[in-house]
């Protein structure tokens, strides 16, 4: 990934964080709420090369941790996201092509967003983080899983088309 | 040359990865650094929020108002040609005088403890992917607000400030798990901790382990020294279930929050001090039984009908009436 698509990428994904925050926060959805910035995300990192999704996991965390609203330590969503764009780009290139088949990628995202949230939740646990009761939690991350299947094939197609936009002629090849 | 791909991919996530775990150690050692950047996200979201919030203000709760829509086609065609022109305006009018009921709320139960307040208006609520439960105000440091003051809405406590820009705060809402209020049962003044636990329900723990909770007590705000991060004597909840365990030394309780924080339109931050403690003023109490005697004219009472309003913190007392036919 070069220095000018990392910064593309990180304004890019602060646009959406900014929809995130001003926005979708203030919906008020019921069994709690849909996290569009991570499902953008998850979607990113899928479509990149390993490196790529590893960059891009560490920018989205360290854009999630400048959240306001967030308790956590500063750095912890850019470690667990880093983890998670790691193992995100190992899985893609075992599952293949996505384009071929977007029933997989909606699904693949949201099973990416699910481990994202468990995995933040292990992370806070071990850093002596109170995030609440584990069935509380439980409710949390099922209702990302369910919105995000619901939402995803949604904006999925544009999402791929506005990354296809931006990749050089070297990228594509 | 696939394994130096292989090698230098490795290479940049054990990089990134000490790159994070470091910042967490800042961030736990308490370098204002990462706090400042908070900040200067927050300041420049707020007028984003701001923006949008009128926007989706009627938005916002499309999907918990959505049952309420007509249930057959035809109905909703109905509803549809006649509302059409005047949806808009109603939905705003609604959202208005929900906000101004709100307020009128807020500030009653603010003038009744002699509270110094500032009104706000919720420009954003904490995103769904942080876990945490906050709140965004659209006041900020130049209205007098300032970290750790008690927010309260029109039927008890909200939260605390727990970050304040120029133009902006967040409010930890007393649902957070993290967060924590001393309380006094307003029945025996026995003392306890309220502690959130993310949805409507809440635990508290008795500090005395000779005290006992009943259900129904009403529980106050315990207060802090120099009214920060809380005034006392704010209603919290009541008691709706106690726990009887051998295993802990004190008695636990369910508690059910007297503030609805699924629907906060508007509320106030208590910026000054205090006229005087409000002790157990601000308890919320159901008005009292209001009998009516319907007598014959010249005639002993032939009929008694008892009216019982619904219980409302803002009505403290109500006199009785008497009606004759």
């Amino acid at each position: 990934m070069s220095w000018l698509r990392a910064l593309t990428s990180a304004l890019f994904l602060f646009f959406v964080f900014t929809i995130q925050e001003g926005a979708i926060a203030r919906i008020n959805f019921p069994i709690t709420g849909f996290s569009f910035f991570l499902a953008v995300l998850v979607a990113l990192m899928a479509l990149e090369e390993k490196s790529g999704a590893v960059v891009m996991g560490f920018i989205g965390g360290i854009i999630l941790d400048l959240s306001p609203t967030t308790n956590s330590p500063f750095g912890q969503w850019a470690l667990v996201l880093t983890v998670v764009g790691y193992l995100i780009a190992t899985n893609t290139e075992s599952v293949g092509d996505f384009s071929a088949r977007p029933g997989a990628f909606v699904l693949f995202v949201a099973f990416g967003v699910t481990i994202t949230l468990t995995l933040y939740l292990l992370v806070g646990t071990l850093v002596g983080e109170n995030a609440g009761t584990i069935g509380r939690n439980t409710v949390v991350v099922l209702g990302n899983f369910m919105w995000t299947l619901l939402f995803t094939p949604i904006f999925l197609p544009s999402l791929v088309r506005v990354r296809q936009a931006t990749l050089t002629s070297r990228e594509r090849s | 040359m696939a394994m130096n791909g292989n090698n230098r991919s490795r290479l940049l996530l054990v990089t990134l990865l000490v790159t994070s775990l470091f910042l967490i150690t800042l961030d736990l050692r308490g370098v204002s650094v990462t706090q400042s950047s908070r900040s200067a996200t927050q300041s420049f979201l707020a007028p984003i929020q701001r923006g949008v919030s009128d926007f989706f203000s009627p938005v916002g709760n499309f999907f918990s108002n959505v049952k309420n829509f007509g249930k057959t086609k035809a109905e909703l065609n109905q509803v549809k040609k006649q509302n059409e022109a005047l949806k808009k305006e109603v939905v705003l009018n609604s959202d208005i005088k929900g906000q101004l009921d709100q307020l009128k709320g807020a500030l009653d139960l603010a003038a009744r403890g002699g509270f110094k307040v500032v009104a706000a208006r919720v420009i954003g609520h904490g995103s769904a992917s942080t876990f945490s439960q906050t709140i965004t105000l659209d006041v900020g440091s130049t209205s007098g607000i300032r970290k750790d003051q008690t927010v309260i809405s029109e039927s008890g406590l909200v939260g605390v400030v727990k970050e304040v820009t120029s133009s902006s705060a967040i409010v930890l809402l007393m649902s957070d798990p993290t967060f924590r209020v001393g309380v006094r049962i307003a029945r025996s003044q026995g003392m306890g901790v309220l502690i959130g636990q993310g949805g409507k329900r809440y635990l508290v723990q008795l500090l005395d382990s000779s005290g006992k909770f009943q259900v129904g007590d009403a529980l106050l705000t315990l207060g802090s020294d120099g009214f920060k991060p809380f005034v006392s004597g704010i209603p919290v909840g009541k008691i709706i279930s106690v726990n009887s365990t051998t295993a802990s030394l004190t008695q636990e309780a369910d508690v059910s929050a007297y503030s609805n924080l699924g629907e906060l339109g508007v509320v106030t931050v208590i910026v000054g001090n205090l006229s005087s403690d409000p002790h157990n003023a601000l308890v919320p109490t159901p008005a009292p039984t209001r009998t009516v005697y319907v007598t014959s004219t010249g005639a002993p009472p032939v009929d008694t009908a008892t009216l019982t309003p619904s219980p409302s913190p803002s009505l403290t007392s109500a006199p009785k009436k008497k009606a004759t036919k």
